[in-house]
């Protein structure tokens, strides 16, 4: 019986890990061009959960498509912000950039609770119960289209970093801002893209993750926190660090379940956190930073 | 008969001040005439002020509004039918406190209010805010009456000036044992085995603390073959409920908070977990009509025993329609009932005290005897220690896409149905 909650457990927590992923990757993406840690980016994915919770009330849009449109909308805050905010601050202290960042989660929370109010919300959406059952061990049929639909995103992101000449030219940004400044790159042009598409990234995570959890304007701080913990992980700036870490956190919190007490699952990140601190500081794909 | 004679003796004091009142109204009116603006304020009946400390703003804000809206509509029902009589038509005020859910603010917003001259303080929902409050208002000797908290050492500290209308947490757990107990005998098929579960808070580990407790004391026919924990933030469930499914208990008792509920009911719905019933010992999330917004069928036939409003009452049904119409809101709810007997009972206490010295007031509140009133239990009536002796909770059962009070039989709505006619699957969502 251990060794099949085991395989539950852990094919659980892979599918959960898909999405921690997509979030984290937002946050690395943003920190690696802009060396920024984006603290209100749990509080974006916030709001791509209630646009696409909104999408799915009044007009019926399943969140599987409306994470288009939550991105989207995404993509426009991230680039404005960057444009408005982060671009001014990119030069100052490291604890100077903190401070804007988190005001603007707490403008994105508090504005969420103006507007909404507080009360959960977890609407029933048409494939929210439906499930697969291989023998025994039972698959949730949204978490494994999150997880599909977060890697075929965190791909094309990839791809899109390897092949196109903005992904390159963000690549470029991302190495070396003076080296990509001298050889004709618009780099405040590319901080905006850059932060534009960590925000929509974490769009459509949060799109996914409505039929997950139920929603109310004060998820987003746990979420930046994990999505920190598995960039730390992962290695500040590494995409695929991200996305490696934001699985193997996945799976931990859950196979951890089997031995300590689900309500001290966060021991396990935590702990994984220090450790890596420890051994490893740049994280498990980090260069030299 | 001794107690007869002191309140004698209130009453002829009360007479006097009503004398001395009339006296000087008199005397103001004259002035008035005359045309000395000052006297005449000084005349005019005096105005209570009441402070209300509530989770206005911060995570709970939805319901702090509803309990400081049912303080409000307390407030002008009293006023509008003439103020306190016997301290000449004296109107209350409501002073507005916002404690945010945190300790540290409701001690200062007390504090404030107290400065700005409430001579009575009602709150404060939260039982860790509840405790800042109440350990001020007895230094200062302000009477405090708690309209909703549940942790049962509020009261146990040997304080004066502290009364609670609400059941506390040890009611929570007598009285969820006695209507399981009844729901186990009367059932067809045997329920043997029990999981509970809770939510891993001050909240939820002193209630499961106080349901496992009153199970054994009060032999409930059952055995409660685990318990587990879950996590505050847990945004899944799976894990747990496939233990819970492990375990292959007849009846599942959870505690929970609002979000966890739904992820809680889903869960057990996809992997299939086959219960007799889900009985939750007293916890938000299942009753409220958002969860039946979300679950749609799936709401069905889960029971919750919290403290309710009593459907058979009469005031219930005035005081439910003006609130409707005042805050053009959803209906008063549990909350909002509470807090709105807070006042009541604040106000019935002056009235007999005549006096807002906080000694009288304590007396009065002391000897109060509130026979009809909105929630369920019988009369409002309190103990040494300041709580409501008569306070209980009752059994909920969500039937046709809405909650009814299904025990204790003598406010019933509606008879329960259990075991549970089909599983969480088979209802075709």
């Amino acid at each position: 019986m251990s060794l099949h909650l085991a395989i539950k457990f852990g094919i659980s927590g892979l599918l959960t890990g898909g999405v921690y992923s997509l979030i984290a990757i937002g946050l690395s993406l943003i920190f690696g061009v802009m060396g920024v840690i984006n603290f209100a980016h749990g509080q974006m994915m916030v709001w791509g959960m209630y646009i696409a919770y909104w999408l799915f009330v009044l007009l019926g849009i399943e969140p599987y498509f409306s994470l288009l449109v939550s991105a989207g909308a995404l993509f426009a805050m991230g680039f404005v912000v960057q444009k408005l905010v982060v671009n001014r601050i990119l030069d100052y202290p490291e604890a100077m950039q903190v401070l804007p960042l988190i005001g603007l989660g707490l403008i994105l929370e508090n504005s969420a609770l103006l507007f909404w109010g507080p009360d959960h919300r977890s609407p029933q959406m048409s494939l929210s119960l439906s499930t697969i059952w291989l023998g025994d061990v039972m698959l949730d049929v949204p978490r494994i289209i999150a997880f599909v639909i977060a890697l075929l995103i965190a791909f094309l992101l990839f791809l899109f970093l390897k092949k196109t000449d903005t992904g390159k030219a963000i690549r470029a940004a991302a190495d070396n801002r003076l080296g990509a400044r001298l050889v004709g790159i618009k780099v405040d042009h590319i901080n905006n893209i850059s932060f534009a598409i960590g925000a929509a990234s974490v769009g459509a995570a949060g799109a996914l993750m409505l039929p997950l959890i139920p929603l109310c304007p004060h998820l987003g701080h746990d979420f930046t926190l994990t999505a920190f913990v598995i960039v730390i992980l992962g290695g500040l700036g590494s995409i695929t660090g991200a996305m490696v870490g934001g699985l193997i956190l996945g799976v931990a919190e859950s196979l951890g379940t089997l031995f300590i007490p689900p309500s001290m699952k966060q021991v396990v990140s935590f702990t994984i956190m220090v450790v890596i601190m420890l051994l490893k500081p740049q994280g498990l794909f980090g260069g030299k930073r | 008969m001794e107690t007869k004679k002191t309140k004698t003796g209130l009453l002829s004091k009360k007479m006097d001040r009503r004398t001395f009142l009339k006296l000087s109204g008199a005397a103001g009116a004259t002035a008035a005439v005359v045309g000395f603006p000052n006297v005449l304020r000084g005349a005019r009946a005096k105005e209570i002020k009441i402070g209300s400390i509530q989770p206005a703003t911060g995570m709970i804000a939805e319901i702090g509004q509803a309990c400081r809206r049912g303080n409000i509509l307390a407030v002008e029902d009293i006023n509008r039918r003439g103020g306190i009589k016997s301290m000449g038509g004296a109107k209350l005020k409501l002073l507005l406190g916002d404690h945010e859910g945190k300790p540290e603010v409701g001690r200062s917003e007390a504090e404030r209010l107290i400065r700005e001259g409430a001579v009575v303080l009602v709150g404060a929902f939260m039982s860790s805010v509840t405790m800042a409050i109440a350990t001020l208002a007895e230094q200062r000797g302000v009477p405090f009456v708690i309209d909703i908290a549940a942790a049962d050492p509020i009261t146990q500290q040997g304080y004066k000036y502290i009364f609670r209308n609400f059941p506390r947490s040890s009611v929570f757990g007598r009285c969820f044992a006695e209507y399981l107990t009844k729901i186990i005998e009367r059932s067809k098929v045997p329920v043997k085995r029990a999981v509970l579960m809770n939510i891993d808070d001050l909240y939820g580990n002193v209630t499961a603390k106080f349901t496992l407790k009153a199970l054994k004391e009060k032999n409930v026919p059952i055995e409660i073959v685990d318990q587990i924990v879950f996590p505050h933030a847990a945004k899944d469930l799976s894990t747990e409920v496939a233990k819970v499914k492990a375990l292959k208990p007849d009846i599942l008792l959870p505690i929970v908070r609002i979000a966890t509920s739904r992820v809680l009911v889903r869960e057990l719905y996809k992997q299939r977990v086959p219960l007799l019933g889900i009985i939750a010992p007293g916890c938000p999330g299942f009753y409220e009509p958002e969860f039946f917004r979300d679950m749609g069928s799936l709401a069905e036939y889960i029971m919750d025993s919290p403290p309710w409003i009593n459907p058979k009452s009469r005031m219930f049904k005035e005081v439910n329609e003006r609130y409707q119409k005042r805050f053009n809101k959803s209906p008063l709810d549990t909350n909002s009932a509470y807090a709105y007997e807070g006042v009541m009972i604040i106000a019935d206490a002056l009235e007999r005290a005549a006096s807002t010295d906080p000694d009288k007031i304590v007396e009065a509140l002391r000897k109060t005897y509130i026979e009809e009133h909105i929630t369920l239990g019988g009369p409002i009536s309190f103990d040494e220690k300041g709580d409501n002796i008569n306070a209980i909770t009752g059994m909920l059962q969500n039937l046709g896409g809405r909650t009814r009070l299904v025990l204790p039989e003598r406010f019933a709505e509606a008879d329960y149905v259990f075991p549970m006619p089909k599983q969480l699957w088979e209802r075709g969502v």
